[in-house]
């Protein structure tokens, strides 16, 4: 091994390259996305590698304790009682957890076993950040990804973010952000907070929780009212636009809504439609609601009928949060989706898989979904890279209910998940194993083997094709070999080797043949739809998330820059915990008085769905009306709503009423 | 005059900076204030030409080189005189003091930096480039 290796960072999707030394880290200047920067969680990204509490051997519970055993002991054990709970219970009883921080070799690998097992219940943590996108971007576009590179921000003469702190979240984004300001771009940041990313923003729209289809719907209003529309692309490239009536959503009507002036809404509507190449950015913010399908369908209502897709600078670019998110979804771990993004009831698709794998037969029909599994009858949850007992609301609250079965976890640390398994298998961490990530922008990154794996570790990859040999599966073990498979079977991957992927910032997807060079913008030509048209689809405003005298406040929940998703990798690096060490609750001064909260006091914060302890922090960049807690502390989730869009499955995680008091 | 230079209108407050020089030297010699929430100023040394910290200093620790401010530890007494004559607060007590020396020369803080914030340069080439680009905001602006 050499002395420094080129490698992906592990943490958000940006896909930032640099190198590991034996030392930490050395910048990358010369990689397409972050050009040498890094955020803080990428800075300190090798902690994890060699950290004390890393898993070092297959352990097996004993009553309260663990026995550590031998690797065969273990993968018996898995290849034993996974065909039993079939047996017993039929396929309905198995469910699987991938991982958005694995690659998609593994994802891939871990998908086919639970297919050739007989059912689709696996998913991914895709399911609480995008699934929303992956629906309607799907449907409407045709192609349920970011449709052009980060970079491309730069050629945007205006950029519209909606439902994501970036400037927390993604920080290198930010980067591009300001390239385009140089240039003259207009900025506008639509979020009930003043975070760092509404810093950037040339017109800040502090919006009410959860009212983004109200504004969206009108500034396309205003836009169609002043014929600031594109005729010609809406008549050669999308269908629907007929249908789509937003005559109600005056911007006095979406003033009284939103609680933003009507002047603003028209502002915004104005500078999107007018500029030469306008993009939207988007986050969680837009897709952890009941509503997230229709608000991405809304954000992208608004880029169709401006004609703002298909060309540089322009766009939709929902930012995902883990570094393989993209993958793990392209690969097939989702309970609604086969690799390549075929449907789980088209069976025509589904059937050139199950000649490639040579099965007899394959699953029909959506599975269970990660917050669907404490509920279900299962005798065996394999979970892989995932945390989900700190992940999911629901979850969180009906944790017990996961240990009905015989539940593996193969993980990096001794999770919440996995202290609560049955036999948890020690996996290599991103840096000590080979395989290819996709990051938010499509751009695939082959990562080498930087490090050896603490103790007993193995890459998953490895784990998963021993528990498939001893299932009666001959599963390649090989990341080449895996991926030369799904070459096969996710068609935008077609020419995805390990010599493209590893090049220099990798390659963007679609790459359908060896020779092709990447596909970074799409939809140029046509969307990827069967007639080659986007759906314009109507939608409307929901009812919102309501106070009440018992629950005055509402509850918004997202990320700060020092920590991420559940922590469990975050809160084990010294440099960024230490900065960010507690659970905290932005609190506006006023909402403070109001409420006999002062800085630094110890509060209670109660929703319909539980109560969690904080630390108030006062700050005059909380909306009134309003409270602010990351979901990296396992007490937000307890909080959290449980409401699920029914389209995607997705958990309302943004927004919920509450009240707040001071604990002592 | 080479410098490491911030934007404040760019900074979004991530800490990158900070945490990337605790990395290389053991304890950060840039710390990013956040204000209220609604800004964010690193503060680290600004290598003065009329160096406060050094105009302070009794024993000629600190002391101008060319460029930049250096600091000698073994004529170091820890009197503290520095720290509060540094209209920054860049320089921290410790057992020693601890301040920015500039990486010699490739700051981990510039290289780091997300947005490209902090600039390293010399301070007529910042000058000429930061006119460049606010002619050509306002260009776009009135086209
Ligand atoms: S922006 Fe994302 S990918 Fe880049 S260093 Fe930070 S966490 Fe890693
Ligand atoms: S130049 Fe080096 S020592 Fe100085 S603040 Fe930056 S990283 Fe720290
Ligand atoms: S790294 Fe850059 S953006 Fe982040 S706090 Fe430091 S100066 Fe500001």
């Amino acid at each position: 091994m050499t002395s420094r290796t080129p490698t992906v960072c592990p943490y958000c999707a940006v896909g930032c390259g640099f190198y590991i030394t034996p030392n930490g880290v050395e910048y990358m200047q010369d990689h397409p996305v972050n050009e040498g920067s890094l955020c803080p969680k990428g800075n300190v990204a090798p902690d994890v590698l060699n950290h004390v509490e890393r898993l070092r051997y297959p352990m097996m519970r004993t009553g309260d304790g663990w026995i550590r055993v031998s690797w065969s002991e273990a993968l018996d054990r898995v290849a034993e009682e996974m065909p039993r709970a079939l047996r017993e219970k039929g396929p309905k009883a198995l469910a699987f957890l991938g991982s958005a921080k694995c690659t998609n070799e593994e994802n891939y690998t871990f998908q086919k076993i639970a297919r050739l097992m007989g059912t689709n219940s696996i998913d991914n943590s895709a399911r609480r950040c995008h699934s929303p996108t992956i629906i309607a971007l799907r449907r409407m576009l045709g192609t349920p990804a970011m449709t052009n590179p980060i970079s491309d921000l730069a050629l945007s003469d205006c950029i519209f973010v909606i439902g994501s702190n970036l400037a927390e979240n993604h920080p290198v984004v930010a980067r591009w952000i300001l390239r385009a300001k140089d240039r003259g771009a207009a900025v506008i940041v639509a979020d009930p907070r003043v975070t760092p990313t509404a810093w950037l923003a040339d017109l800040h729209l502090q919006l009410n929780p959860g009212t983004d289809i109200a504004l969206i719907n009108g500034m396309i209003n205003v836009i169609l009212g002043e014929g600031l529309e594109d005729r010609s692309f809406i008549r050669e490239r999308t269908r629907g636009f007929e249908e789509l009536d937003v005559s109600d959503y005056t911007p006095e009507r979406v003033s009284s809504i939103t609680g933003l002036s009507a002047a603003d809404i028209v502002r915004a509507a104005r500078l999107y439609a007018k500029a030469g190449a306008s993009s939207i950015v988007y986050c969680m913010g837009i897709t952890q609601h009941s509503c997230g399908t229709e608000n991405v369908t809304a954000c992208a209502n608004l880029a169709l009928i401006c004609g703002q897709v298909g060309r540089p600078g322009t766009g939709i670019l929902p930012l995902r949060g883990q570094n393989n998110v993209q993958g793990a979804c392209d690969m097939g771990a989702l309970a609604d989706f086969y690799p390549g993004w075929r449907s789980v009831d088209d069976s025509g698709a589904i059937d050139e898989l199950r000649r490639l794998w040579n099965a007899r037969s394959l699953p029909l029909g959506r599975g269970l979904t990660a917050d669907m599994m404490p509920d279900a009858d299962l005798r065996f949850l394999y979970v892989m890279g995932e945390d989900i007992v700190n992940s999911h609301p629901a979850v969180a609250r009906r944790r017990e209910r996961l240990k009905r079965g015989f539940v593996v976890v193969q993980d990096i640390f001794l999770t919440d998940t996995a202290k609560l398994a049955d036999l948890v298998l020690p996996a290599a961490a991103w840096a000590e194993k080979e395989g290819t990530f996709t990051s938010t922008e499509r751009r695939v990154q082959w990562v080498s083997r930087a490090r050896e794996p603490p103790g007993d570790a193995r890459p998953d990859l490895w784990i998963l094709s021993e528990v498939a040999a001893r299932l009666g599966f001959d599963l390649p073990h090989d990341p080449e070999e895996v991926l030369a498979e799904i070459n096969q079977a996710v068609p935008a991957y077609g020419g995805i080797c390990r010599m493209n992927a590893g090049r220099r910032g990798g390659i963007i997807w679609p790459c359908p043949h060896p020779d092709h060079p990447g596909t970074p913008v799409l939809h140029t030509e046509r969307f990827s739809t069967p007639d080659g048209r986007a759906r314009i689809t109507p939608v409307h405003h929901p009812a919102p998330e309501r106070t009440s005298p018992e629950h005055p406040m509402i509850l918004i929940t997202g990320r700060v820059v020092l920590h991420y998703n559940s922590g469990s990798m975050t809160m084990r690096s010294e440099g960024l915990v230490k900065r960010e060490p507690e659970l905290h609750v932005d609190v506006h001064p006023d909402d403070a008085v109001r409420f006999g909260v002062a800085d630094g006091d110890t509060v209670m914060i109660e929703t319909r769905w539980g109560r969690a302890r904080a630390r108030a922090k006062l700050t005059p960049g909380q909306k009134r009306g309003t409270l602010f807690m990351p979901f990296h502390f396992p007490e937000t989730n307890l909080v959290a709503s449980e409401l699920l869009d029914e389209k995607s499955m997705m958990p309302e995680l943004k927004v919920a009423a509450c009240r707040i008091w001071r604990a002592d | 005059m080479t410098r490491i230079y911030l934007d404040p209108e760019r900074c979004i407050g991530c800490r990158s900076c900070e945490v990337a020089c605790e990395r290389e030297h053991g304890h950060p010699r840039i710390s990013v204030g956040v204000v209220d929430d609604l800004a964010a100023v690193p503060v680290y040394c600004h290598q003065c030409d009329a160096a406060p910290c050094v105009a302070v200093c009794h024993t000629d620790s600190l002391r101008i080189d060319g460029e930049m401010v250096v600091f000698n530890p073994d004529l170091c007494t820890l009197c503290g005189l520095c720290a509060v004559a540094c209209p920054f607060g860049a320089i921290e007590l410790g057992s020693e003091i601890k301040r920015c020396d500039l990486c010699s020369g490739t700051p981990v803080c510039v290289m780091t930096c997300p947005t490209e914030a902090l600039v390293r340069g010399d301070v007529d080439a910042i000058t000429r480039s930061t006119r460049a680009r606010a002619a050509g905001v306002l260009a776009a602006r009135l086209r």
